[in-house]
Parts: C-alpha cells; structure tokens; sequence
C-alpha cells in the first residue's frame, strides 16, 4: 500500500518555542491514522503544517510523493485534503447546504458570467450542486435542515456539517481535528462508526487527531504520539497501549512502572 | 475521482504574483524618492540647511499633536477593537473649551500693581494657559464619555461594521451640532501676550535667521511631556494595568474582578484628555479654528496610529511623528508642490501597509488562533 | 439616591439638555416658520408660541414617560412621584436657563458673536413672546423675565407628570393587554394567521406588484417634473454606487472607505474623452462611457492588487487614502494639464439614442433607471451563484474558505473590479447629468454617504440598498426646508439604526435552495445509515 502523506523531518517553530520537532509521520492509503498526546504536544500545529496552514521551518510534507509544504492552502485543497477544525468554523450566514456546495467550490468551473447569462453551464452546474448538496446532507444525517442557517444548527449538527464540507471536496485524504469533542457516548459511537465508513466505503484516507482513547483504540490502524512537539512512538493500538513511554508521557515519570505492576496483578 | 487542478481558464492569482509585484513597485518608488532626493539635496540644493530646520521644527510640532491624537486613536481600538471616527471632534470640542476660556479671561480685566489695566490672560499667563488647557481637557473628556456611552456601548457585541457607522454618525452629529452652535466662520484663538503667534527665539543655521516660535516649542514639550505622562499611566498605574489587560482579554479581566465598563469608559476619558490638550494646542499655534478643524487631523492621526502599528502606544506617538516629519519635509524632499502634502501622507501611509502591513512597530494584538 | 429619584435626574437632565440645545440651535423658530407657510398666516404671534409650548410639552412628556417606566410602577403615586421628580429637576435647570438668557438678552447682548444662531428674537419668543428685549435690567427680573422662567418650569412639570401618569395607566394598565390581544386578534381573522404572508407571497402579487412597479417607472418620469426627476435620478446613482460598495462589502466583506475613488474616475474618465477642453477628443456617448467602466474596473483591479492580504481596518484606511490621494491629484497643478484641476471639466458630452438627443432631464431618468435595472439583473444573478457564494465565504472566514478551494485573491480583485465598474457608471452618468464635474464632486463624504446607505439598507440586499438610497440621499433632498439640520439628524440617525436595527431596514436572507418537502420539522437522523452509499 502506498504511502499518502509522509511528513519527513518535520519542524516548526514559534519564535523560540519549538511546536513541532522533526516529526516523521507516514500515513498509508486508505487507513485510518491517528495523532494523539497532551495537549500542548503540537498536534493541531502538525495539521496545520500538513494543511497549508503554516509553513514548516524545516523539513517536507509530502502528498502522494509530491511535496506540497508552503503551498497555499486552497492549491492544497485540490491536491484533494480537506479538514475539519477544532473549533468548529463553518460559514455561520449562510445556510447548511451553502456550506457544503462551497465546499464543492474547487471542481466547480462556472464563472460570474456564466451567472449573469445563464449559460447552460451554469444552470447544470447549479442543479447538480444542489442534487450533491441534498446528497451529502442525507448522508451526514441532515436531511432537512440544509435551509438553516449554520449557526443556528445544535452543536452535533454543525460537527456533520462540518464534515459533510470537508467531503464535498471528494478529498483523497481528510483531516479530522477532534471529531468526537463535546459529545456524548452514543453521539461518540455514532460517530466512530461513522468515519469507519468513509474509508470502508469511499476509500477516503483518514488522519485525525483524538483525546477519547476508546475512538482512538477503536478504528485506529496505526496511531502516532507525540509529546511537547516530538514524536515519542509510532505503531498498531496494542503497542501504543503498553508502550511506557506513552503512559508517562500522559501520566507523568513513573507511571509506566505502576500501570505494568497493575496488569501484572490482575 | 476527478481531479481538478482547472478552477479557472483565467489567470490564477497566486501569492506569488502579488509578492513579485510588491517588490517590483517597492523598488520603483524607492529609486524615484532617492533619486528626487538626491536632486533636491545635490544638484538644485534648493534648500539651504536653516530651510530644512525649519520644516523639521513646524514637523515636530504638528507629528507632536498628531502623535497625541493617535494614541486616543490607538488605546480605543486596542481595547475595543473599532475606529473612533468620532475622535477628531473631540479634539475640536477641546479646542472650543480652551477658546472659551482666552475670550473670557481676555475680557476679564485687573488691574496690576502700579496701576495699570490688563486683561487677566496677560496679567496671569500662567494660570490662564492653567485653566485653558484644564477646560480644553476636561470638555474633551467629558465628550469621550458621553461618546462612548451613548453611541458605542449598546454596539459593544455587534459585528465590526456596526459600531464604525455608529462612529461615523456620531462623527457627523457633532460636527454638525458644533457647527449650528458656533458657526461656520473660523475663530481666532486669542493667546497670552507671551504666546503670541509669530513670535519665538531667534537662532542661526548656516547663517541664516530661524524662527522657533514660542508657540511651537511650548507645544512641542508639552506633547512630550503628556506622551511621557501617559506611558507611565498606562505601564505603572493600576489603571493602566486594568486597560491592558482588559485589552488583552476581556471575559478574563471580567472573572478577575475588574469592572470592564468602567476601564472603558476610563479609556475614553484618558484618550479624550490628550486629544482636547492637542486641540487647545492647536488653536494656540494655528490659530483658527472651527467645527470642521478636527476632520484632516483626525483622519491623519489615525493614519499615524495604522502607520506604527495600531493597537501599540509608542506606535502610535512614533507614527504621529513620523507623520509630521513627513508632511512637513516630504514635499520639499521629494521636489513636490507643497499642495500635494496631504497626498504624500497618505501615499507614505498605503506604502507603509503595503510593505508592513503591522505597522512600523508592529501591531500589539493577537494573532488570529487557529 | 433612590431609584426614582435617580432616573428623574437623569431624563430630567437629558430632556433639558435637549431643550436648551435645540433653542441654541434655532431649531424652534424653524418649525414655526415652517408651520406658518404651512398654514399661511405669518410667524409672528401666537404660533411660535403654541409651536413652543407644544414642543417642550412633547419632550417633557416623553421624559416623564421614559422616567417613569424605568420604575414599572405599580401605584398612581409611584407614577407621580417619578414625573414629579422629573419634571422638577428638567424645570429648575430651564427655570436657570431661561433667567440667564433672559436677562443676557434684556441687557441687548446679542450673542450671536458665540452662538452663531441664537438671535435675540429666539431668545424672545423662547419667553412666550413676553417683552423681553431691551428693557431695563433691574426692573426686568422680578417681572417679566422670571414670568418667563416659572412658564417653563410649570410647563416641565405639568408634561412630565401627564407623561408618567400616562405610563401607569395605558402601558401598565390591564385594559391596554386587553386591547393588544383584540387588536392582533382581529388581524387574525380577517387574513387567516399568515394569510398576510401567504398573500405577500402569492405569485400574482408578486406579478402584480411588478406590473404596477413597471408602468411607474414608465409613467412616473414623464410626470412629476423636473424637480423630482432631478432628485429620484439622484437617489438613482446612489443606488448603482450603493450595488457597487455592496458587492465589494456586503459581499465580499472587504470594508473599502474610499469608493469615491472608482466614481472620480468614472466621472472624470467619462468627461475628458468628451469635452472639447482640454483634449477635445470629443467621444461620443455611449463608448465614453464603456471607457468609464472599464477604465474603473482597471483601478478597482490595481487598487486590489497591493491590499489584498490587509486586515479589515487596515484596508479601510488604505482604501481611504486612496481615495483622497485621487482627489487631491485631480485637483493639483501638478495634473491641471490633464484634469483642469479645481475649475473642473465642463460641457460633458450628453446621451443620444439612435442618434437623436436623449438629455432631457426625463431621459435621464430613464437612463438612471434602464441602468439600474441593469445593474440590479447582474447583482441579483451573482449574489446566488458560485462567485456570490464564494464571496459570502471569504466574508464569514477568509481562512476556512481558502482551505476549502476558494481562490481567495482573484475573487477579492472580481469584486473589487466589478464594483468599481459600477461606480464609473455611476460617475459617468453623473457628470453627463450635471455638464460638469470637477474634484468637489469627489469627496470622502461620497464614500461615507454610500457606506451608510448600504448599511442603513442591509447589507448584501438589493431592495435594502435601494431603500437606503432613499432613506439617506432621497428623504433629505425633500425635507429642503430643514437644510441646516439635514447633516444633524443623518448623523443621528446612523447612530440610532445601528443601536435600534443594525441589520438595516430590509435585511437579507439566504436562499432556500434544500427545499426539503418532508415533514414539518426535520430532526437530526442517525449517522448509521448502510443503505446510503456514495459513489466516487
């Protein structure tokens, strides 16, 4: 299986803090990935590096083998990666389905004239964004609701929609900041399975980044730690669960000696 | 899947393209500035030296006014994130209150101790500048009060634009309303005989006779001594410390115990005071002054605030002037007619955002968090 | 302090605060000069005084009112004490006031060397028309003057206490509930809860309302002289600038304070291909003015160009200066050769249709109002499209909708562009109307007039933008008699509609493009839905 997205001595700093310290991250095709570690490790500035957000001091992004660190990042969403954000940031004046037919905006072509003389370009491409609004919005579990304004979605709502935007893109390689945060156990599940089925069914590559340990565990095949910008270990969920220096670094020094005295006596 | 790298058949506009051309018109504009420069100064040497002492003194003069202003400017919108427009008539408001005290001060008259009559602003300079700058203050103040409480405070959750045509409105209000109060005519500022416009220290440059007016060097320091008072005010007081911070983070400041309405309006009050002292001064140097007075030097004054980084106060006194400086000795630098000042003020101003765009001290405010 | 004591001070305050400032301000005498040529008789006698009486009554009465419902009060009395309160403070401060200006005035100051309008005659008739002028002082003050005085406060008095009675019994009263439920009752009926709104909706209303909108437009212009031709054409222009400034703000969400800029160069464009000085090219209408549109949207192009990455307040002020360094160009000798500097370019060319004259002031109308059909068409087509709802996107979050594949740049420079290709319209047809344009044409008040209009309007809404032309360039135009007061109330008024409906008058909605006809209220479904697959 290729390899997607591949991150080769990665390194971002923040005037003397260093956010990210020569990470090495490879992502196969359509598997599920995952990035977790404390807050603070510098996980969301790795997105951001491999999303066009920053531009890395030091180091490469690579997607499908070409580089693609300091591009912009609208070149970078038709390469095809989209995201979502861990604040949710929708385009809160417009409504639902407006939201994902933007999200749609890189493989669309019609131009303001095309509007002004309504060329049949134009009516086509506006009938069928519309119908692949409608479709996504059903898909997400939305149907109904696209003539609401964003903002005045509920919370769960938004997250879909959130989503639904970043697939409109028909991405090769989705970013997740947090999919599941703020909900509750069987939003969690739903979810869950919900991201399983994009790549089960799509094909879509997923790289996200997690704190509920159960997702992560879950749906991960292969799950990167980082810790105060450094990537402290790389592999399968089983490893990363017994991996002492994962424990200490969420748990604090000391703390891999207890869990494996724990385990033992059970 | 399809993959669309085609967004348009017309010309994709990328960083790139913009930054080529920034560069491309940055060093056009440079050559030409040095090389009218070099004219001026070289090969026409139109100007001696005591000319250019000349304009730098009347530059300091105004960027110290200018530099007052800015920072009203800038403490505003660093602490609520919008552009006073109102602001330069609050200066005008000052200005009016300092008027007002000469006329009746001149009118009052004493009569000193060998017997002679004087007006009470001749026999007490002193203490009629006092009470003029006192009132000039004090109105101003009080109007940046009212201000922000009855034209910015219902805004204060509203979206940017808001607040602004609020602010514009107000602007156009008292203009207006001075205006119908004390006329379109020009009035002139009656000053203490020591001030008289005009008059000033004589000194030598290269031979030749410079004016340092009294009025302007009395103007000058005490721009310098406000800008000074308020830097301490604001780093060392508790107030200055309360405005800070409630710049920084409001909700914050909130759960700590500071009554946010309150440091706002004492923003209001404290920006108030500098721009009604620049406004007395300006009637005392300029001379004339009336309901439209405070209309350029507002609008350059926040230019001056952009220009050193908005948000920042010593920003805001160094672009003030700078600003001044530039006005004053730009036209003749560049070989330019003296008409044009006001456009090489503003063009310094879109050069400025256009190679730095934080300002020459860089803006003091967060980052936008991702 | 007690509370109604408290709110008394304040709407005390305020109230003669407001009276002092309008009696200074001659705003009194304006009215009653007014209400003289209204009613035909002169404005001497009894009508400046029943114009005085009738105003102060009216912001006494609305200071008690306001004072009082502050305190919701329960009992008459509560009532009472708070217009008394009121009234007594706002009384005593007038009470002072009208002593002073009184004796001022009996001692033949004229203070008009101060307070440019506040003439001696205002002074009287603000004393009931009683003999004020030019009498002794020392006889004056016990009689006439204090008279004078104890008419205002017994006038404060009487209209506060009346306004906060008032309070208690119609707004608290029961038998106000009851006549509010009768009345939205009654509405009920007759039109079937939302029969209004279905009737607004109904496609033959809105045929209906077209044709008739239509037949104005064509029967208006002919009829209503060239007075209104002159105004309504007015408001016109506004209008295309108003489109214009929308879809570079209200759209695309870039704050540009010096649109004047892409009008100046319209109109100026437009007048010097046509005018015999000092070029004397002599072009002919309608390609001048294509040059006028499209020498804007070249500036609109190049104006983008460097601001492009600039943070909203920061573009405002560069957009400013750009603006006034335009104007200030125009205007120097340095470009007098090319502009005629301040005496501005005259005897612009004029429209012809077919080659025949079309310049009367009727066919400008209809020229303003073809183009603002037109202009309004293209908004209209935009707004709801791929560029519209990129540019929505950059205006909600520049960020997110670059990462989302919107090509944040060019679509800045298209609005840029295509609004100010609707200014040099705009300007072009302005200086065609006028014969003439010339630098005071161009002023920032223009840019700050056409910002407000749109907000006043709503923002990003085509009727709201046509509204607020009305508002705020066609109201004003017609209120002529309050000239000196036009600038006041423009200003207050801006403040007011950004505290009372900063939406604006005719905000805007998005689309329904979903249109979902399932059931009334649609929930959330389930995320697990095998049976939805979705191909690639």
């Amino acid at each position: 299986m290729s390899t997607i997205l591949e991150t080769r001595n990665l390194s971002k700093f923040f005037g003397g803090l260093i956010a990210v310290n020569s990470v090495d991250l490879s992502v196969p095709e359509q598997a599920i990935a995952s990035i977790i570690g404390p807050n603070g490790a510098g996980k969301t500035t790795l997105f951001n590096c491999t999303s066009g957000f920053y531009t890395p001091e030091k180091g490469e992004v690579l997607f499908q083998d070409t580089p693609i660190q300091g591009q912009s990042t609208d070149t970078i969403a038709t390469l095809g990666i989209a995201r979502t954000y861990q604040n949710i940031r929708l385009f809160s004046n417009m409504t639902a389905i407006e939201n994902i037919i933007v999200g749609q905006h890189p493989r669309l072509r019609t131009s303001w004239f095309d509007a002004v003389i309504i060329s049949k370009r134009f009516r086509n491409e506006e009938s069928s964004v519309i119908e692949e609004g409608r479709r996504l919005l059903k898909y997400v579990g939305l149907e109904g609701l696209g003539d609401h304004l964003a903002r005045n979605l509920p919370y769960g709502a938004q997250r879909r929609l959130e989503i639904a935007r970043a697939l409109a893109n028909q991405p090769k390689l989705l970013l997740l900041d947090e999919p599941t945060a703020g909900m509750n156990p069987n939003e969690t599940e739903e979810m869950t399975k919900f991201i399983k089925r994009l790549r089960d069914d799509l094909g879509i590559t997923i790289l996200l980044i997690e704190h509920d340990m159960h997702v992560v565990m879950d749906i991960s095949d292969q799950i990167t730690v980082l810790d105060y910008g450094t990537k402290i270990a790389e592999g399968a969920p089983k490893e990363i669960q017994s991996n002492p220096k994962v424990i200490e670094a969420y748990l604090g020094p000391g703390a891999a000696v207890l869990s494996e005295k724990y385990r033992r006596k059970k | 899947m399809n993959q669309n790298n085609k967004t348009s058949k017309k010309v994709r506009v990328s960083p790139v393209i913009t930054r080529s051309i920034r560069i491309v018109v940055g060093i056009i504009v440079l050559a030409w500035m040095v090389w009218r420069f070099y004219n001026v100064i070289f090969v026409t040497a139109e100007y001696g030296a005591d000319t250019w002492v000349r304009f730098a003194f009347s530059g300091l003069i105004i960027g110290g006014m200018y530099a007052l202003i800015a920072v009203g400017y800038t403490l505003v919108y660093g602490i609520l994130f919008m552009i006073n427009f109102a602001h330069g008539e609050v200066m005008v408001i000052g200005a009016f209150g300092g008027y007002f005290v000469f006329e009746l001060l001149n009118a009052i008259t004493v009569t000193a101790a060998d017997g002679t009559e004087m007006a009470f602003i001749n026999a007490q300079p002193v203490l009629a500048l006092f009470l003029a700058f006192l009132a000039g203050m004090s109105i101003s103040a009080v109007s940046g009060f009212f201000l922000e409480k009855i034209a910015y405070r219902p805004l204060r959750t509203a979206p940017r634009l808001v607040p602004l045509i609020s602010a514009i409105g107000a602007s156009i209000f008292l203009q207006n309303a001075l205006q119908l109060l004390f006329g379109p005519q020009r009035r002139d500022y009656i000053n203490p005989e020591i001030l008289t416009r005009g008059t000033g220290w004589t000194i030598q440059i290269a031979g030749k006779p410079v004016l340092l007016t009294y009025t302007g060097v009395f103007s000058l320091a005490l721009s310098i001594i406000l800008m000074v008072a308020l830097a301490l005010v604001v780093q060392k007081t508790k107030m200055g410390k309360a405005m800070r911070s409630v710049a920084q983070d409001k909700p914050t400041s909130a759960l700590m115990g500071i009554g946010v309405d309150n440091i706002i309006s004492q923003t209001f009050v404290l920006s108030g005071v500098l721009a009604g002292a620049a406004g007395v001064m300006w009637g005392i140097h300029n001379g004339l002054i009336n309901y439209y007075t405070g209309f350029l030097p507002g609008i350059k004054a926040f230019t001056a605030a952009v220009l050193g980084g908005i948000g920042n106060i010593p920003g805001a006194m160094v672009g003030g002037m700078v600003l001044g400086i530039v006005e004053s000795i730009g036209p003749a630098a560049l070989a330019i007619d003296f008409q044009l000042k006001d456009v090489i003020a503003f063009s310094i101003l879109v050069l400025v955002l256009i190679f730095r765009p934080q300002g020459i001290l860089g803006e003091a405010l967060s980052e936008e968090k991702l | 302090m007690s509370t109604p004591i408290k709110n008394g001070l304040r709407s005390g305050a305020i109230s003669s605060i407001i009276v002092i400032f309008i009696t200074i301000i001659n705003f009194l005498q304006v009215i009653s000069g007014m209400l003289g040529k209204l009613l035909g008789s002169d404005t001497t006698g009894m009508i400046p005084i029943i114009n005085l009486i009738i105003i102060l009554f009216i912001i006494g009465f609305f200071s008690g009112l306001s004072s009082a419902k502050e305190r919701e009060p329960d009992t008459w009395r509560a009532a009472l004490l708070s217009g008394l309160y009121t009234g007594l403070f706002a009384g005593v401060i007038l009470f002072v006031f009208s002593l002073v200006i009184g004796a001022v005035a009996a001692k033949g100051i004229d203070l008009r060397s101060y307070l440019s309008f506040f003439a001696p005659q205002t002074i009287q008739q603000y004393m009931f028309n009683l003999e004020v002028i030019d009498l002794e002082l020392a006889a004056l003050v016990p009689g006439v003057v204090l008279t004078g005085a104890v008419y205002h406060l017994a006038l404060q008095v009487a209209a506060t206490v009346i306004g906060s009675i008032f309070v208690r019994g119609f707004v608290r009263g029961e038998w106000r509930k009851n006549l509010m439920i009768s009345l939205s009752q009654s509405t009920m009926v007759t039109t079937g809860g939302s029969g209004l709104k279905q009737f607004l909706n109904n496609r033959y209303t809105k045929y209906g309302f077209f044709i008739i909108l239509f037949v104005l437009l064509i029967v208006l212009p002919r009829v209503w002289g060239s007075y209104w031709n002159y105004i309504m054409g007015t408001v016109g222009i506004y209008v295309l600038l108003g489109l214009g400034l929308n879809i570079i703000v209200g759209l695309s969400g870039q704050l540009v304070l010096g649109y004047v800029a892409f009008f100046a160069i319209g109109a100026y464009s437009f007048a010097l291909l046509t005018a015999p000085v000092p070029h004397n090219l002599l072009w002919n209408f309608w390609p001048a003015v294509g040059a006028a549109i499209f020498l804007a949207a070249v500036a609109g192009l190049l104006l983008g160009l460097p601001i492009l990455n600039l943070r909203g307040d920061y573009l405002a002020i560069v957009t400013l200066g750009f603006g006034e360094i335009i104007r200030n160009l125009i205007r120097s000798d340095l470009l007098t050769p090319l502009t005629l500097g301040p005496r501005g370019v005259r005897e612009i060319a004029q429209p012809t249709l077919f080659g025949n004259p079309f310049s009367s002031d009727i066919d400008f109308m209809y020229l303003i109002i073809v183009a603002v059909l037109i202009l309004i068409y293209i908004t209209y087509r935009i707004q709801n499209s791929r560029t519209g709802r990129a540019w929505l996107s950059i205006k909600d979050d520049e960020t997110v909708a670059r990462a989302s594949g919107v090509n944040v740049y060019k679509y800045k420079l298209l609005a840029l562009s295509l609004g100010a290709a609707f200014a040099g319209l705009g300007g072009a047809i302005f200086a065609s109307r006028n014969l003439f344009t010339g630098p005071e044409d161009h002023i920032l008040m223009v840019s700050i007039n056409v910002l407000c209009l749109i907000i006043v309007g709503g923002m990003g809404s085509i009727p709201g933008v046509i509204l607020g032309a009305f508002a705020l360039k066609g109201i004003p135009e017609m209120l002529r008699d309050f000239e000196i007061y036009r600038m006041l109330a423009f200003g207050a008024l801006l403040v007011v509609m950004m505290i009372v409906r900063p939406e604006g008058l005719w905000p805007t909605g998005r689309p329904k493009l979903e249109k979902y006809k399932g059931e009334d209220e649609p929930e959330l479904q389930t995320l697990d839905n095998p049976s939805e697959s979705e191909g690639a």
